[in-house]
């Protein structure tokens, strides 16, 4: 017997991999997943697919983009440029500046770890196999998108 | 059909309920950034939230209410420092109905907001199973992963469409119609027309103050909800996934091999 080791992201290719696993003979009983808690890192901008920490820098920017957009319509009725480009610099405006304001509190007066940038490893999957299906299993890890594998004999 | 049918109401919290209209959630909010939609535009809060008939009931109070009092307009006057034009155009047999509902839409998103929150962590420690799948005759609904920029993207070219992204039927209908609305009677793109031709003059002359007004509101909440809920139905995602793991691939007679990397 051998064991084949691997990490994944939470997705559904996961879920499929491990269908096509039972489906090759692997016994769900051979199978062990280990779910991790990830390390937290710097706040981002924008949140991903991949991860989030859902309190990203943009609800302030997105609140005052608003704001600013309202204002910068109405006095636009007064000024040259007219109100559309003058709400979308208000906006623009107000953005960056929620976003500054964000930056600002996070970084300087409340230093904070979040999620680590970029994919992360979020899953450690465990295999226990015949020798012969090894590298079937490697395959269809693979195939579904594993970050890494490695055979332990 | 469900995955999960709640027959013996066994349990005294929910964190989430996914169905054919949307996938519905408890999840941490900033009550003040909730406050703050509900002050930007009364029902958003509220919506925010995922309390339809509440948000809706304010948001069609809102838009009846300061159509006929005129407030987007006396906004603008006040904006641009014509006091005596927002005095002249405010209409006092509906203005100060609107001062009590107004706050009260503040102050009820923030109130609930905090509230939900706690029920959030109760809930989440209570960990109780939930319906993740519907399928029926006319939708299909199930736990999934969508990109956030994407959501933020379809609702900057059209309000609702973020939403229909992440399967927010509701809100999206809702922002939709209402968006067709606002657009039309503010004769918005007339005005963008006029700005390609490079006709400024005109392309300010033709708008309807009152009704475009609204719009700012609109595109931002638009984004901002159709982002967060994206976020968060990722989540929910990965922590429905994760426990579904620990349930069913942790068999208590796996050893780990002690062994040597095969390189």
């Amino acid at each position: 017997m051998v064991q084949i080791f691997s990490t994944f992201e939470h997705s559904t290719n996961l879920e499929l991999a491990l269908t096509v696993l039972e489906k090759n003979g692997i016994h769900k009983e051979n199978i062990f997943a280990v779910p991790l808690t990830n390390r937290k890192t710097e706040r981002r901008l924008f949140d991903s697919i991949h991860n989030a920490d859902g309190i990203s820098l943009i609800s302030t920017g997105a609140a005052l983009g608003t704001a600013f957009a309202v204002v910068g319509a109405s006095v636009g009725f007064k000024l040259a440029w007219g109100p559309i480009f003058c709400g979308l610099i208000g906006t623009s405006v107000g953005f960056i500046l929620g976003v500054c304001i964000d930056l600002f509190y996070y970084k300087v007066i409340k230093k904070q770890q979040r999620l680590l940038r970029g994919k992360n490893s979020e899953v450690i999957l465990l295999i226990e196999c015949e020798e012969e299906q090894a590298d079937t299993v490697e395959d269809i890890l693979w195939h579904h998108y594993a970050f890494g594998t490695a055979r332990i004999v | 059909m469900d995955n999960y049918r709640n027959v013996e109401n066994g349990f005294r919290r929910y964190k989430a309920h996914i169905s054919i209209a949307g996938t519905t959630q408890f999840h941490i909010r900033n009550p003040y950034v909730i406050a703050w939609w509900s002050a930007a535009f009364p029902g958003f809060g509220h919506l925010l939230l995922s309390k339809y008939l509440r948000g809706l009931s304010l948001f069609i109070w809102e838009v009846i209410v300061n159509s006929n009092a005129k407030i987007n307009l006396a906004m603008v006057h006040s904006f641009c420092g014509n006091i005596e034009a927002a005095k002249e155009v405010l209409e006092p047999r509906w203005m100060l109905m609107y001062i009590p509902v107004y706050l009260f839409g503040i102050w009820d998103s923030y109130r609930t907001s905090v509230d939900m929150n706690k029920v959030y962590l109760l809930a989440e420690k209570e960990g109780a199973p939930f319906n993740s799948f519907a399928i029926g005759a006319m939708e299909i609904n199930y736990l999934d992963k969508r990109q956030p920029a994407m959501s933020v993207i379809w609702s900057l070219f059209m309000p609702g469409l973020g939403q229909l992204h992440i399967h927010r039927l509701l809100t999206a209908f809702f922002a939709l119609t209402w968006t067709i609305l606002f657009i039309y009677f503010s004769k918005l793109l007339l005005s963008v027309h006029y700005l390609f031709l490079g006709q400024i003059t005109e392309s300010t002359a033709v708008l309807d103050i009152q009704w475009l007004l609204f719009m700012p509101s609109m595109w931002g909440f638009a984004a901002y909800d159709s982002y967060i809920n994206t976020v968060e139905n990722n989540k929910l995602f990965n922590n429905e996934q994760k426990e579904f793991l620990i349930n069913h691939y942790q068999d208590r007679s796996f050893h780990v091999k002690k062994g040597k990397v095969e390189v």
